[in-house]
């Protein structure tokens, strides 16, 4: 029959309004919880949903990514232990170029050190790409989960390291399952060298 | 950062007493103005690159730009508050941009979202990309990311309207300033000189292959 088509399409838009609002009689606190968005954003619900934003989020996925930030492992008096080493592979891969880094130099030597002096990261040319993330050996680079970084001047646009340090809790909080495999990934690597030096030790 | 509503109306920072609290509203005509004025910026149904389809999914009904009194995508300039210069900004379609700038009406406001309208993105150094729409046209609010999700915008655009809040009514209407277009400059080669550089190059070809039969008979 002509016109099935249409008639089917509305039912569809119909049923979808339909079951939008009646799950609101049987379930509270759908709105503006933390929960709500959850199970709104979760397969068994059904209707259509608007994310009121700036009252609720999306909950983003792990491997959610945009502007990158540096690593710092927390001491036990509070120092800052930057994990980056100033190796330089991030400036390398970045497509766009974007990263600068220059590296510390002793004071007393003035040997190069494994530490960035200066980290820019120029925010008006990162494509979020995540490469530099993957090819950093030190995890001391990661896509950051933090979307709300508009500025009305293009001054604020490149970010130094004070502004990308970010801590290792942090980095725990926003990519749990990536933590936990890195964090495993390093201690068997450290077990491997210690081992390897006993073994050496033994020897001579 | 919490979503503009009418409470700054209720707050005028003027010392009301307290019999009229309740029964009046007391406000500055910039405050009143500017209220009206945020929350309905509309913007330019004008999209240049893949931005844009952010820019039409935050329009769409998930993140709903209805809410900031936004939904009115106007297809005219003449009818627009703020433009969303989502994309790269080629060399190509600069002119138009600054002519459609040059016709919004006053108070205008432009926003720069992602990478590419900021500060040239992966293209910058290329050779028919503007590293920045900021090169233009006066930008008030730049949006990084690449592209930016639907909240990042939303973001941006509440960085708009807190902007807009902390305006004088005076020094927003005053006379635009005319941006001169920029003109491209002349091409590599001309269209209309293509047969002519054809039949040069076959020319060209037809010596090099009788040089090489002679080469080879020789």
């Amino acid at each position: 029959m002509d016109g099935r088509g249409i008639l089917n399409g509305l039912a569809v838009t119909i049923k979808h309004f339909i079951a939008t609002y009646v799950d609101d009689f049987k379930r509270k606190n759908r709105y503006f919880t933390p929960e709500g968005v959850k199970y709104r954003s979760s397969p068994e619900v059904e209707g259509i949903f608007t994310i009121q934003y700036p009252e609720e989020r999306r909950i983003l996925h792990e491997n959610f990514r945009y502007i990158p930030f540096l690593v710092y492992d927390e001491g036990e008096d509070g120092q800052r232990d930057i994990r980056c080493t100033a190796c330089g592979i991030c400036a390398k891969v970045c497509p766009a170029q974007t990263i600068w880094i220059v590296r510390a130099k002793d004071p007393e030597t003035g040997r190069p050190l494994s530490k960035p002096a200066e980290f820019y990261i120029d925010t008006t040319l990162c494509m979020n790409c995540g490469l530099c993330a993957e090819f950093c050996p030190f995890d001391a680079i990661i896509m950051d989960h933090d979307y709300e970084i508009a500025v009305y001047s293009k001054d604020h646009m490149v970010f130094d390291l004070e502004r990308l340090l970010k801590s290792a809790s942090y980095y725990q909080r926003i990519r749990p399952t990536q933590y936990a495999e890195k964090a495993a990934e390093r201690e068997a690597k450290a077990k491997a060298k210690a081992a390897k030096a006993a073994r050496r030790g033994a020897k001579k | 950062m919490k979503r503009p509503n009418g409470d700054e109306l209720q707050k005028p920072g003027y010392e009301i007493p307290d019999e009229l609290k309740g029964s009046v509203v007391v406000t500055t005509l910039n405050r009143l103005y500017n209220w009206g004025r945020r929350n309905s910026v509309w913007p330019m149904m004008f999209g240049l690159a893949c931005c844009a389809i952010e820019m039409i999914a935050t329009a769409a009904s998930r993140y709903d730009l209805a809410r900031f009194g936004m939904e009115v995508m106007r297809p005219s300039p003449r009818q627009s508050d703020v433009m969303i210069v989502s994309g790269t900004v080629t060399k190509r379609m600069a002119p138009l941009i600054v002519r459609l700038y040059n016709q919004m009406p006053m108070p205008k406001y432009v926003i720069a979202m992602g990478a590419c309208a900021s500060g040239g993105g992966p293209f910058k150094e290329g050779y028919n990309v503007v590293s920045g729409v900021d090169k233009l046209i006066p930008v008030d609010v730049y949006i990084p990311g690449c592209p930016p999700t639907p909240e990042a915008l939303l973001f941006g655009l509440m960085k708009l309207q807190q902007k807009i809040e902390k305006q004088s009514f005076k020094e927003v209407y005053t006379k635009p300033d005319y941006i001169p277009e920029p003109v491209l400059g002349p091409d590599l080669m001309d269209p209309r000189d293509y047969p002519k550089i054809r039949e040069y190059t076959q020319k060209k070809l037809q010596e090099l292959q009788e040089q090489a039969a002679q080469a080879a008979q020789g």
